[in-house]
């Protein structure tokens, strides 16, 4: 915990990215800012950082926005995690880049702390959850199923579907570990697994329920 | 004041010239249409003049249609006024910010375009209705039956060649009741609706007309001739066309841009009234109350609050269903209060007498958790068939129920006491860091709306 995080910041408006800067704490450091998708590429390539926050939307590339700059850094995806940053709710923008290869989600009205938390986590290789993203992943992969072996991708475990419901609710990692008497870690094995099956997943209903969004 | 001059849709035998000169003239129609007879006549002056008026002369939709160009999308005041009656309220209000955005949403900007198709589209129809089909038809038959008249009585007609003029003609007012027809409508719109009707029409009377001409023309040569010279006009049809192949595509492809530009004109106007009405009120406002942190943050929520439910309103979700209902709730008591309120919806359920009583309780737990915790709310929304479920939770410092004097009436009363009484469970708790509400509602006779 001596070395600061490395961060890049990518979000086309100055403004955000200066208040974003002055509102992490002294745990992460911003190596470098982008405003374009192929800023953001070059930058990212060149500084190598362990995390990138990413606006969903952004100017420049071929308009694929922040999903564009998570594919233009496929390679690098071992060793730089995608955060999405958005002030949007909608489904489409949220699972597009999570489906890219982003490890977590959070708005931009939560607070400075809270976006550090959320590097935080996905630095050490953990999925950050915001309540929304878990609703869209309760509505997508339904409320009601246990995985059995054949559709493990396809449906979330009991246990999955309580911390999902959990983070729905409001509550933070810590809070669920304590409400389901398990381990932060083990919480964050949990989510990480929903976001390898939300990533992954080709299930029917989860392509239905994409396709009725305009998302796939 | 005279009337202008247009070609009318409902009174009208073949194109409604006549009712439409009459009208401008304001003279009765039946003396135009004799007088247009007895012009036709002699010596077909009549026919000319018609056909000439019918090309020249608009049709009411025409004019309709041109007033509809003329639409200034960019002139945002002035449509804003047709769109909206009043709109000054707000500019005086400074607690009204909630409510006079949401306005736009529940009642959409009315479309420019969208009342004159209706009145293009009945043009023909009515006039079908009324039995114009019919009137053509026995016309056609009165003509006929004094042409057999006129043969029996002696006068010969040279039917050789009147017959063919006839099918040429009747060919021609065939295509070109098509082709004003679909001009009306801007030529695109017709092709999905009554595509095959038109082409059938053409092609009825393309044929007339080709096979009145090679009748009129085989009277003059023989068939032997008749083959090769066919051949040879058919040739120079397909040179000529080769030529003007181009140029018909190029002006449908203005025609086509013209029309696609209009409609991102219409929807640019569309958004920029919007945000003409509500962002930029909210930022003169926010301009104006700049002192008042706990307004500005007010204002700030509800404007984004109504701008997001503009632009990601989820499609599927049915207005005044359950989640629609708790999320109207969660952004009163935000307006009120000036605590943010989070709503996360799964599903969505029918509204019901019992739902009804799942949305008040919600208001009063939302209300408490406003009032007594502050800071954010969140709310979660489960829908399962049978089953709705509603967690408010708050990070406030929460309270046991058991330390509620019993003559509160607020969390016993109004939401485990009713709650009970419609079937459904409450049941609060102190989860160390706030507190949360939970109510379910089983329903299993009703489905789901998700």
């Amino acid at each position: 915990m001596t070395e600061p995080i490395r961060v890049v910041v990518v979000d086309d408006h100055a403004i955000f990215r200066s208040g974003l800067k002055a509102d992490l704490d002294e745990r992460i450091e911003v190596v470098a800012e982008a405003a374009t998708v192929e800023q953001a590429i070059a930058a990212i390539h060149e500084q190598r950082p362990a995390v990138v926050l990413l606006d969903v939307h952004l100017p420049g590339g071929r308009g694929g926005g922040g999903a564009e700059v998570v594919a233009g850094c496929a390679a690098l995806l071992g060793e730089t995690k995608f955060l999405a940053l958005s002030v949007s709710d909608s489904a489409e923008d949220v699972v597009t880049v999570i489906r890219a290869g982003a490890r977590g989600y959070v708005t931009k009205t939560v607070s400075g702390a809270e976006i550090s938390d959320a590097v935080q986590r996905v630095a050490g290789g953990d999925a950050a959850f915001s309540p929304r993203l878990a609703g869209f992943v309760l509505d997508a992969f339904g409320t009601a199923a246990v995985a059995n072996v054949d559709d493990e991708l396809d449906k979330l475990s009991a246990r999955e579907l309580e911390v999902m419901r959990l983070i729905a609710r409001g509550y933070q990692y810590k809070e669920v570990a304590k409400e389901l008497f398990i381990s932060i870690k083990t919480v964050e094995t949990h989510v990480s697994s929903v976001l390898r099956k939300l990533q992954l997943s080709s299930r029917h209903e989860l392509t239905r329920w994409a396709v009725d969004r305009r998302i796939l | 004041m005279r009337e202008p001059l247009i070609r009318s849709t409902e009174d009208r035998i073949i194109a409604g010239v006549c009712a439409g000169l009459s009208r401008h003239l304001n003279v009765s129609v039946g003396i135009v249409r004799v007088g247009m007879v007895a012009l036709a006549l002699a010596g077909g002056a009549g026919v000319l003049l018609y056909i000439w008026l019918w090309l020249l002369v608009p049709t009411a939709a025409d004019e309709a249609l041109a007033a509809e160009r003329a639409f200034n999308p960019r002139d945002i005041a002035e449509n804003f006024a047709r769109g909206f009656g009043a709109s000054g309220a707000f500019r005086d209000g400074t607690e009204q910010a909630g409510t006079p955005p949401l306005r736009p949403v529940s009642q959409p900007l009315p479309q420019p375009g969208t009342p004159a198709p209706n009145v293009e589209g009945t043009g023909t129809r009515r006039l079908l209705q009324r039995g114009g089909k019919e009137i053509l038809i026995g016309a056609a038959l009165v003509l006929a039956g004094g042409a057999v008249v006129a043969q029996i009585a002696g006068i010969n007609l040279p039917w050789g060649t009147w017959l063919p003029v006839l099918a040429i003609a009747a060919g021609a007012v065939i295509a070109w009741m098509q082709l004003d027809d679909s001009r009306r409508s801007g030529l695109m719109d017709r092709a999905g609706a009554t595509g095959a009707q038109g082409a059938v029409r053409l092609l009825a009377g393309l044929v007339l007309v080709v096979a009145g001409i090679v009748t009129m023309v085989s009277g003059s040569i023989t068939w032997e001739a008749m083959w090769p010279t066919l051949f040879a006009s058919l040739a120079v049809l397909a040179g000529v066309l080769l030529v003007l192949a181009p140029w018909v595509l190029k002006y449908w492809r203005d025609l086509e841009t013209e029309r696609s530009g209009r409609i991102r004109e219409t929807e640019r106007a569309e958004i920029a009234a919007h945000l003409h009405d509500s962002v930029l009120q909210t930022l003169a406002l926010i301009q104006n109350r700049a002192g008042s942190e706990q307004d500005v943050t007010r204002l700030a929520r509800a404007q984004e609050r109504e701008l997001r439910e503009w632009l990601y309103r989820d499609k599927r979700q049915e207005e005044g269903n359950l989640v629609d209902r708790v999320k109207a709730v969660a952004a009163e008591i935000e307006d009120a209060y000036g605590h943010p309120v989070d709503v996360v919806a799964v599903g969505d359920a029918e509204m019901s007498d019992r739902h009804e009583v799942l949305v008040h309780a919600t208001r009063e737990a939302v209300q408490n958790a406003a009032k007594h915790a502050g800071g954010s709310i969140s709310v979660y929304v489960e829908c399962t068939p049978g089953r709705s479920e509603v967690f408010v939770r708050d990070r406030g410092p929460g309270f046991e129920l058991a330390s509620v004097p019993p003559d509160r009436m607020g969390v016993r009363e109004s939401l485990i006491g009713r709650m009970e009484r419609h079937g459904g469970q409450a049941r609060i708790r102190n989860t160390g860091s706030g507190t949360e509400v939970h109510l379910s509602l089983e329903h299993p006779q009703e489905g789901t709306a998700s």
